[in-house]
């Protein structure tokens, strides 16, 4: 008998007893042709009938119904995922993208595409639970609407659903002994469950990128990979393929002419000056960092001084408003090519180094930026006494996100529009400007920052970001297409995007989860505006359900669950405990695969 | 639901589900965009399965690939005698495997047969030549080309027999992650 039927039948059995899913993820896998794989399903799918055939005359009507009952299911579950493919608009404008510039430039966008679905739930919960239901129970609003609120957030806006102090503290029921909409429980629990959604979204992300791409950074070799592993078959314009196969040449060139592989030896004096040139550029980007914070302190402060000053709605007081956005923006927007200079000055080893050493710097100087707002916000302005703080602080991250997205447009123009004609007619040896992708996805998460923190306090901030996305997505691609060039020098995608995705988990959604728990914890809200006037803390509401709850015996489980769970300290630190265990077991167990992987190695080279 | 079309059967389109990547609208746009290529030889009824072969020529000049240096290796690779000439079920393959759904170890095997332009299961020097070649547009002169590849060799080689086989290039993508994203074309 041929050996190769036995495994087949092996085969065939193996998949009968699997589970329809893993099924068919076990044949989709298979390095055959579809023809092959068509025919190993079939002989699957007869001996699973066969088999159940064989178990016994069970009421086969029910299994057979069940069996089609499971088809369908999955049928209908296909035709569902292909409407959730709905943002079919991207699809084209992606490949032209990745066709002209490779992955590279491409998992920018791909980047800007994630973060937009992030706003588009927020916005969605936010407009269905929250303002939704405000708008049965609005009062009227009586200012006067002048162009100028759109940029400074102020005057008629004041007094509508886009910020706290808008929304109800009461229990709204339009019809008499009908259900009631408590506006507190829904507001705290709908921002909530947002933050927790987006926890588990954001760490699950992270985790697939961080097992699917993170290679020891020592273990990336020069040439075969290079050569082999990373021609783009994305890019299918021919210049932009000729380019490329251009730069590939020319890297091949250097590599084998050694000419950037500088020998480690250096002497003592060298060592020490290198050293001493590293520490003075870190002392200078920190200090730039520290002074520029101090700088957005004192113009807050002066912010609230103006807005405290004058109620009146007079063209001097509101662009007065704008001064501190349009600081912080600029600096924002210009410090970061002073860090870029810096590290050229630097001459590090690799350029890998420099990507990660400026970027790293221009985290520090962006969460330092929104760190000192965040403890102004807090400190100085909730504890001042104007009317409504809540919509103080809504009204700032307003201003800051609008300006923020002017400013990034301005950029685009400014660094790729005017660069391209600077670069193709005064000095024509600069060239055509390449897209930045560091600076750009840290401008992103700069802004998401922004907004996260901003839901508390306006919850239609999402739906403004939503939109500014849009646009920054479409002007971006446009100006890609006209001014740039394609990037000369290697990008490793897959660990920058994790290094960004981890970035994005890290310092800025931690950090404003902290700010928020801060707030809704400890803070007092103000006592004439918004859902939670009157309580102690925000979180207050959530302690005087639980209290109403006990008095009913259906619901003795939640409070159960409250007291028990949530609210006790022993549950937390055991579940700690046991977290650390696991993580403990797991990194030793890494340890000790990659302790067998190196024997195997030499093993094999011997 | 949609089940208006008449181009092939329920049964050929769950089958065509559960062995490519792609669902049933894209399946459906795939063939259109295979009847694209030649309207006039490929019919709008699969439903009896008829052997409609298109030449290397058509499939070659899709905006996809036509500009690939390595179209000619990727067409023969899943054509089903390999000579480049492609059935509709040769065409679903080989965007399923370069799409985006597809396992790194799926993407490695095909990468490596793309590249062993011999045929032989094992990528030589001389293979090595011709894609470095393909790859620089023929650029450097044979010694650069010829260097380059020893290094290769060197670099990759684990079980030192001086070519590479199916292992050593897949030892050599694990440490190379952005492989996923480059070996992808969007249809």
């Amino acid at each position: 008998f041929f050996p190769g039927c036995d495994a087949e039948e092996d085969l065939i059995g193996s998949l009968a007893s699997m589970s329809t899913k893993e099924r068919i993820k076990a044949i989709q896998k298979r390095p055959e042709t579809i023809r092959k794989k068509r025919e190993i399903r079939n002989k699957v799918l007869k001996e699973i009938t066969e088999k159940s055939r064989r178990r016994g005359a069970r009421p086969s009507s029910c299994t057979q119904c069940l069996q089609g009952v499971a088809v369908s299911f999955r049928r209908f579950g296909n035709t569902l995922s292909e409407y959730f493919h709905l943002l079919w608009i991207w699809h084209k404008t992606l490949k032209i993208i990745g066709a002209e510039f490779g992955t590279s430039v491409l998992s920018y966008f791909v980047f800007l595409k994630w973060l937009l679905n992030f706003n588009i739930f927020s916005f969605l919960i936010n407009f269905s639970f929250i303002t939704i239901p405000q708008f049965l129970a609005a009062e009227p609003n009586n200012l006067s609407f002048t162009g100028l609120e759109l940029f400074t957030g102020a005057g008629y806006f004041q007094q509508t659903v886009l910020y706290y102090g808008f929304y109800t503290n009461a229990t709204i029921s339009k019809i008499e002994n009908g259900p009631s909409y408590n506006m507190q429980l829904a507001y705290i629990f709908t921002v909530g469950i947002y933050f927790v959604i987006c926890f588990l979204i954001l760490l699950f992300s992270m985790a697939k990128s961080f097992y699917r791409n993170f290679v020891n950074p020592q273990a990336f070799s020069g040439n075969a990979s290079k050569l082999l592993c990373t021609w783009d078959f994305n890019i299918t314009n021919e210049k932009a393929v000729k380019l490329k196969q251009k730069n590939l040449s020319t890297q091949i060139k250097e590599d084998l002419a050694e000419v950037n592989k500088e020998v480690l030896d250096f002497s003592v004096m060298e060592r020490v000056f290198r050293i001493a040139i590293h520490l003075l550029a870190w002392v200078a980007s920190l200090g730039t960092a520290v002074a520029v914070c101090t700088g957005v302190y004192f113009l807050s402060i002066n912010n609230l001084k103006l807005f405290m000053k004058e109620h009146g709605n007079d063209l001097e007081g509101q662009a007065g408003m704008l001064v501190l956005p349009v600081i912080a923006s600029l600096l924002n927007t210009l410090i970061p090519f002073f860090f870029s200079w810096l590290g050229h000055l630097e001459r590090f080893q690799t350029p890998g180094q420099h990507i990660y050493v400026t970027i790293t710097r221009i985290i520090i100087l962006k969460m330092s930026v929104v760190g000192i707002l965040c403890y102004y916000w807090l400190n100085i302005v909730a504890t001042s006494e104007s009317q409504c703080w809540e919509t103080l602080v809504g009204q700032d991250i307003y201003r800051l996100v609008l300006v923020d997205f002017i400013f990034c447009l301005l950029g685009s123009f400014f660094g790729e529009f005017l660069r391209r004609i600077i670069g193709t007619t005064v000095f024509v040896s600069l060239g055509l400007p390449e897209f930045d992708i560091g600076r750009n996805v840290l401008d992103l998460i700069y802004a998401q920052t922004l907004t996260w923190i901003g839901i508390l306090f306006s919850p239609l901030l999402p739906g403004i970001q939503m939109i500014a996305f849009f646009i920054v997505f479409f002007v971006k691609k446009v100006s890609l297409m006209r001014n740039c060039q394609p990037p000369r020098k290697v990008w490793r995608t897959a660990q920058m995007t994790t290094s960004f995705m981890f970035l994005l988990f890290c310092p800025s959604f931690l950090g404003v989860l902290s700010v928020i728990g801060v707030i809704v914890w400890s803070l007092k809200p103000s006592e004439g505006c918004g859902p939670f006037r009157g309580l102690s803390s925000m979180y207050a509401a959530v302690t005087e359900w639980i209290r109403i709850l006990e008095n009913y015996a259906v619901s003795k489980w939640v409070v159960w669950i409250y007291h028990n769970l949530i609210t006790s300290e022993l549950f937390f630190f055991i579940l700690s405990s046991v977290v650390l265990i696991v993580t403990y077991l797991y990194w030793q167990i890494i340890q000790g695969r990659k302790i067998m992987t190196k024997r195997l190695y030499e093993q094999i080279n011997n | 639901m949609g089940n208006k079309q008449t181009i092939f059967t329920q049964e050929q389109l769950d089958a065509y589900q559960d062995c490519t990547f792609f669902t049933r609208k894209e399946i459906l746009r795939l063939f259109y965009r295979y009847r694209d290529l030649a309207p006039q030889l490929v019919p709008l009824d699969y439903t009896n399965k008829p052997a409609v072969t298109l030449p290397y020529e058509l499939i070659g000049s899709m905006p996809e690939l036509k500009d690939n240096p390595f179209r000619q290796r990727i067409a023969e690779v899943f054509s089903e005698h390999g000579d480049g000439n492609m059935t509709l079920d040769d065409f679903l393959d080989m965007f399923s495997v370069l799409s985006e759904m597809a396992p790194r170890d799926l993407k490695a095997y095909y990468a490596f047969k793309i590249y062993d332009f011999n045929n032989d299961d094992y990528i030589c020097k001389s293979d090595l030549e011709k894609t470095v070649n393909k790859l620089t547009r023929n650029e450097l002169t044979p010694e650069e080309v010829s260097l380059v590849c020893e290094k290769v060799i060197y670099e990759a080689d684990v079980d030192n027999d001086g070519k590479l086989s199916l292992t050593d290039f897949q030892h050599m993508i694990v440490r190379a992650p952005d492989f996923l994203s480059t070996f992808h074309i969007r249809i």
